[in-house]
């Protein structure tokens, strides 16, 4: 009940006041790095009117995938759309949904490091047992 | 320099022991270094199976000849359904609203094991079919990478559920959200792995 309440009395803010910048100490630029570190801006998160929108796109992207299992086309053709479809629904969940798109760019730098590694890696190796030519 | 900061949460102060010098946290930059090595992880397991997705003997299935698209297209239609309840349980630890952080953390957990109840399921008929995780490369090389698939949904699902324990027991507060977060970030990756997965080894032609 009383989480019901603070729940209540949160939406009708919800607006969150930001926090206090912490004094820094004049004199102490070791420190003042540090904190513009730590306080680096975040952006704000979508709301979840938002995230049900990013989802019904996520869905028509799938049924247009399906569709093109269906569809008589050049095979290359559609390998091509099925992975740009598949690019793009990797890159919009990693973005809006895991955050990446408004977290710190080094978490982006180490996650997509270990995607393009990843990519690099395995596409020589089936390049080189001719998987994909 | 306030006005930049925006919607922080849980702003780190200096010297708050969580936070490394980059200004993350270091669970939330340990995990995201687990899911790039994940990447090479289920790399290596999609790219083998495009290796040996037609080797089979003579008679025996590979397969992509039993493949179900329909029903596998609608078990992706749950897992990706099931990141939207998951940002939405994580939404809710941030505004304090426990009751639908419970109920959205409960709704992925169902939306999981519906999934693999389907694989399961799935994998059922495919032995059926006489495919099996010793009946051709194929066939092993399938097996074993939707199964390490499945059984990272299957920790997925556990963790959610313990999280939805401690929530009830009312030791995880608005302020803890990382560890929703967290758990979410895993579990969102989960799903990305599927839509690859779905794509490459589901939807692309096989015609070698």
């Amino acid at each position: 009940m009383a989480e019901e309440e603070a729940a209540v009395a949160t939406e009708e803010e919800p607006e969150q006041t930001p926090e206090q910048t912490p004094e820094l100490e004049a004199g102490d630029p070791g420190q003042a790095g540090l904190a513009l570190v730590l306080l680096a801006p975040e952006h704000s998160h979508p709301s979840p009117t938002k995230y049900v929108g990013i989802a019904v796109f996520l869905a028509i992207v799938t049924a247009l995938e399906v569709a093109l299992y269906y569809i008589t086309m050049p095979e290359w053709l559609v390998v091509v759309l099925l992975l740009v479809l598949a690019t793009m629904k990797f890159a919009i969940v990693a973005g809006f949904f895991m955050h990446l798109k408004f977290d710190s760019p080094m978490l982006r730098r180490l996650f997509v490091t270990g995607l393009i590694l990843a990519g690099v890696v395995y596409t020589i190796a089936l390049f080189t047992l001719s998987v994909l030519v | 320099m306030q006005a930049a900061i925006g919607h922080a949460p849980h702003t780190p102060a200096p010297g708050d022991h969580d936070y490394a010098v980059t200004g993350i946290d270091s669970r939330k930059l340990g995990m995201w270094g687990f899911l790039a090595s994940e990447c090479l992880f289920f790399g290596a397991l999609i790219s083998s199976h495009l290796l040996y997705r037609s080797r089979a003997p003579e008679g025996v299935h590979i397969p992509h000849d039993v493949y179900d698209i329909p029903y596998t297209s609608v078990s992706s239609f749950v897992l990706l359904m099931s990141s939207l309840t998951m940002v939405l349980a994580l939404a809710a630890i941030q505004r304090n609203d426990h009751r639908r952080l419970r109920i959205w953390l409960l709704a992925t957990a169902f939306l999981g094991t519906l999934f693999i109840g389907g694989q399961v399921y799935e994998f059922t008929v495919f032995t059926h079919e006489g495919l099996n995780l010793s009946s051709s490369v194929a066939a092993s090389s399938f097996f074993v990478l939707t199964g390490f698939h499945g059984v990272h949904v299957t920790v997925g699902i556990l963790w959610l559920l313990s999280l939805v324990g401690v929530s009830l027991r009312g030791k995880l507060p608005a302020e803890n959200h990382l560890q929703v977060e967290i758990a979410g970030l895993y579990w969102h990756f989960v799903d990305v792995v599927w839509i690859l997965i779905f794509t490459v080894v589901y939807l692309v032609p096989n015609t070698h």
